[in-house]
């Protein structure tokens, strides 16, 4: 699971917006090597959504590039879109939803070979073994979508994605709607496929144990800016942001002894049309001082692989007490 | 003290397709007075149709409901649906799920409240109504009270909104108070607030709370008391911290193992091979018998009783002291 | 599950019913007589036999003879030939213009989509009797001339209904996913869009066809539709209308006829579409 030194995926300066109002991402830079698993955090209105479909070509950004592999998305869109697609595959959060409701899972699942001419039947042999390395049972290819659970839909999804042999598969929530018994499984083969096919993942996830657990390196976004971007320990250990302080203590450890004071953060999320002056988070932020209300910081590398958006970084730790 | 509701074998069978869905299999529990009893299961458990139960609104399919449920002294069960209606916001409130969907949205907040308000105290005067509505609005830390009195559910977010069906339970002054993963559907520093608040308001509140969840850590945060369920039955019940610290059935233990996995990056997560039960499937059997690492021949051929397990502790296992 | 598999599903589920049954019942009956006239009537409807006419029904003439002798029961049968004939090429021209309309509107730029959308409502708004009177005064009046009015006259219902079909369609999921996966347009459209919204346009289709059996009826009642000789319900009734003095008879049968075939479609059209109601369509 180690990452090479090379960037496959260069988010440089990305903004987009909405109908000339809504800002969902603002200059947004970010690097995925290859090989390595992201996480991205955020809630409503962090524009992680929008990032993931920037970077399989669904939305093109207002201004700012990205590129995959070295190129820029829309000119590989432009000139090969479907070697494009094959190198950026995304897990969609519905898995159910995101298959034809009036195709077999059969069907749904051969979509790439006539999409994309693969040859017949080498690539359904191929699909034979990762439907079984997947525990994806025979039967399930005569079966509609509403007929199967959220976990076999998910398993599909991933099965039609391995297809093409990706390079980099976003996945959105891919434990939502998943039971915790179970996620672990999912995550485990996430993992293990990652091994086998040299995938690369950005992994969009609100459970913080699961970005924990099995990314390397974490991206916190808050109203459409990256905030903290830092390794995953790191991250966790000691956030340096206030946000990421809040949001990682929101999460109530069943642990007694482990458990701390959240941090609970006044007001609501401000809306992405009119953000706040300043710092974005400045309006919620319990050590907020008069400078951000009018200076927005800028993205920094305040140590080694770590970035912070803040002018001042590390003043609230995450048992809730100010630095 | 006899506790304020206690359910024996409750058991719900709905009609499909396939056949009688068991999605109740005999439930044994008991919701002490002045106590947050917390519900935690996972898909198929049962836990959302055992508050439709308490509260009896029930799946138009239902083709059996048995058991009773003995509410302070009486089986709501056999109560016609008039007598069942009486108790509907006045001595049962619930908190629904999805803030979104639970308002209605020709109506203003405030209609919501004084309704509310107007049913649990008859020919009570509107301007009395209205301000006890805003003073409890102020108390679920709602700012501008009474501009939001005033507003649709639509100009609210959804953390308001939520605010504002805890603001309507409270208001009923029930005796049970029914909460249906009232934050699942929030964004996480919203629903910390939530969580904040639920924590504070239950100091005052004088009545009981059940509270629904699939979230373990919530739960051990909040409640007092701990129910949890699987396939449609009660594998284990006792104080929260008793059963999360020394837990006494297989489920639970590996449901725990499951969140905390608290090894670093790197090794493979923990789950629990196979899948829930089948809810059509016959009920001969410890239901978590087909994925429990523990399981024998005796688990495989009859429903272990949900028995003594500790002060104040049940659980449902057949080999919970061979186990440990 | 076979498409065939569900199809029988649905037909049993509309037979269910009394009502569903009937038009079920109605429908076949009237389809018979009009794929096999020549067979299902007595006698040749043009034969004319002045000498014998507004005979009484008989076993030669099952129900007696028009003005100018012609079998009417045979006349009927062949009516019935005309309606099925100009209802389903109407309905099948309105469908696949209407949704391909309604189809390419929705994902249109706006304005480009309201033009299509003005369009549709001028033809809506359009009193169809006035709009088929022009068309006849410019034309002529004959078969065809029907089959286009009630054609122009029914496209806008379809495209209305097929661009509401896909605003709802687009935000799906799948739709997105296949985008991801690098389906083209097209692809999308054939494969994805047009299985998904079908359903509700065929209950439509199935609907309408009594509404152009009427159309049809009233055009040749008022001499703008079918020319005769031709039998078509409507100039039964015309002409038993024109002869009331001679014989009830033939304005009788005929509009007995048309009432009929007409309640048949409209009880089949909706056991049809309770039948494949969307909660049940789960099991399809």
């Amino acid at each position: 699971m180690s990452a090479t030194g090379e960037a496959l995926v260069e988010f440089d300066g990305v903004s987009v917006v909405f109908e000339g109002q809504v800002r969902a991402l603002d200059d947004v830079t970010l690097a995925i090597r290859k090989g390595e698993i992201v996480g991205l955090v955020g809630e409503s209105g962090s524009g992680k959504s929008t990032l993931c479909r920037i970077l399989v070509g669904l939305t093109p950004p207002s201004s700012g590039t990205v590129n995959v592999g070295g190129l820029p998305v829309h000119r590989q869109l432009a000139q090969d879109p479907l070697a494009f697609r094959r190198r950026a595959q995304m897990l969609l959060q519905d898995a159910v939803a995101s298959l034809s409701p009036r195709m077999t899972i059969g069907r749904a699942l051969e979509e790439p070979i006539a999409i994309h001419k693969l040859p017949r039947g080498q690539t359904l042999e191929q699909l034979a073994s990762i439907l079984r390395r997947l525990g994806l049972p025979q039967d399930v290819m005569a079966k509609f979508p509403h007929q199967i659970s959220g976990g076999q839909a998910r398993r599909v999804g991933v099965a039609r994605a391995l297809l093409m042999r990706p390079e980099i598969v976003v996945a959105d929530e891919p434990t939502a709607g998943l039971d915790v018994s179970v996620q672990g499984e999912l995550l485990n083969l996430l993992l293990d496929l990652q091994q086998e096919f040299g995938l690369t993942y950005l992994l969009v996830s609100h459970n913080l144990n699961v970005i924990r657990r099995v990314t390397g390196r974490t991206a916190v976004m808050y109203l459409g800016q990256i905030v903290e971007a830092a390794a995953t320990r790191d991250l966790f250990a000691a956030p340096a942001h206030p946000y990421t302080a809040a949001l990682l203590s929101t999460n109530p450890a069943v642990d007694p002894r482990k458990r701390h004071k959240p941090i609970v953060l006044q007001g609501e999320i401000p809306s992405a049309v009119n953000p706040p002056t300043g710092c974005r988070f400045h309006t919620r932020c319990p050590v907020a001082q008069a400078r951000c209300a009018s200076e927005p910081p800028a993205l920094v590398e305040i140590e080694a692989g770590r970035q912070v958006r803040c002018h001042f970084p590390f003043s609230l730790l995450k048992s809730g007490s100010d630095a | 003290m006899m506790p304020l509701v206690s359910i024996r074998q409750l058991t719900l069978e709905a009609a499909t397709t396939r056949g009688a869905a068991h999605i109740l299999r005999g439930i044994d529990l008991d919701i002490g007075r002045r106590r947050i009893v917390g519900v935690v299961g996972e898909s198929g458990s049962g836990k959302s149709s055992l508050a439709a139960c308490l509260v009896r609104l029930l799946p138009a399919n239902l083709s059996r409901i048995d058991g009773e449920i003995v509410f302070d002294g009486t089986d709501l069960l056999g109560l016609s649906e008039a007598a069942m209606n009486a108790y509907r916001g006045t001595r049962i409130a619930m908190i629904f799920q999805d803030p979104m969907t639970a308002l209605n949205p020709l109506f203003t907040i405030g209609t919501h409240l004084v309704d509310v308000l107007r049913r649990r105290h008859p020919g009570l005067a509107r301007k009395v109504a209205t301000a006890r509505a805003i003073a409890m609005l102020r108390r679920v830390g709602i700012a501008d009270a009474s501009l939001r009195f005033s507003s649709y559910p639509h100009q609210l977010s959804g953390g308001m909104r939520q605010r504002v069906l805890i603001a309507m339970a409270l208001l009923v002054e029930p005796d049970l108070l029914l909460a249906d993963e009232p934050t699942t559907a929030l964004d996480a520093t919203v629903e910390a607030q939530i969580v904040a608040l639920l924590e504070e308001l239950r100091h005052g509140f004088a009545g009981s709370i059940v509270f629904i969840s699939h979230q373990l850590g919530l739960v051990a945060q909040l409640c007092d008391d701990l129910c949890v369920m699987y396939g449609g039955t009660v594998v284990e019940t006792g104080p929260v911290a008793d059963v999360l610290g020394a837990p006494r059935h297989p489920y639970t233990r590996a449901l725990l193992a499951c969140e905390l996995d608290d090894d670093a990056a790197g090794g493979h997560l923990v789950s629990i091979p196979g899948d829930v039960p089948d809810p059509v499937s016959a009920h001969v059997a410890c239901v978590f018998a087909p994925r429990c690492p523990h399981a024998t021949n005796a688990c495989r051929s009859s429903v272990p009783a949900l028995r003594d397990a500790g002060p104040g502790r049940r659980a449902a296992c057949m080999r919970m002291e061979e186990l440990g | 599950m076979t498409a065939l598999a569900s199809a029988f599903r649905i037909l049993r589920r509309v037979c269910a019913t009394l009502t569903g049954a009937t038009g079920f019942g109605i429908v076949v009956l009237v389809l018979v007589a009009a794929l096999f006239a020549p067979w299902v009537a007595t006698a040749d409807p043009d034969r004319l036999d002045v000498m014998n006419r507004f005979a009484a029904p008989s076993s030669a003439h099952w129900l007696g003879t028009d003005q100018l002798g012609r079998d009417l029961y045979s006349r009927l049968v062949h009516g019935a030939t005309v309606a099925m004939g100009v209802a389903l090429s109407a309905i099948a021209i309105a469908l696949s213009l209407g949704t391909t309309l309604g189809i390419v509107a929705a994902y249109l730029p706006a304005r480009f989509e309201r033009f299509v959308l003005i369009v549709f409502d001028v033809i809506s708004s359009f009193p169809s009797m006035v709009l088929a009177l022009a068309i006849v005064a410019v034309f002529g009046p004959s078969t065809l001339i029907v089959v286009a009015i009630a054609a122009i006259t029914l496209t806008p219902h379809f495209g209305r209904v097929a661009r509401a079909q896909v605003l709802t369609l687009k935000s799906a999921p799948f739709l997105e996913a296949e985008r991801i996966l690098g389906a083209s347009f097209a692809r999308i459209v054939v494969h994805h869009v047009l299985p998904n919204i079908l359903g509700p346009l065929v209950i439509l289709a199935s609907m309408d066809i009594p509404v152009v059996i009427t159309i049809e009826a009233g055009l040749s009642f008022l001499g703008l539709g079918v020319r005769p000789p031709l039998a078509s319900w409507g100039t039964l009734i015309q002409d038993g209308y024109q002869y009331l003095s001679d014989s009830w008879v033939p304005v009788v049968v005929s509009s007995l006829a048309l009432a009929v075939a007409t309640l048949g479609f409209t009880l089949f059209g909706e056991a049809l579409r309770d039948a494949v109601d969307p909660r049940i369509r789960q099991e399809l």
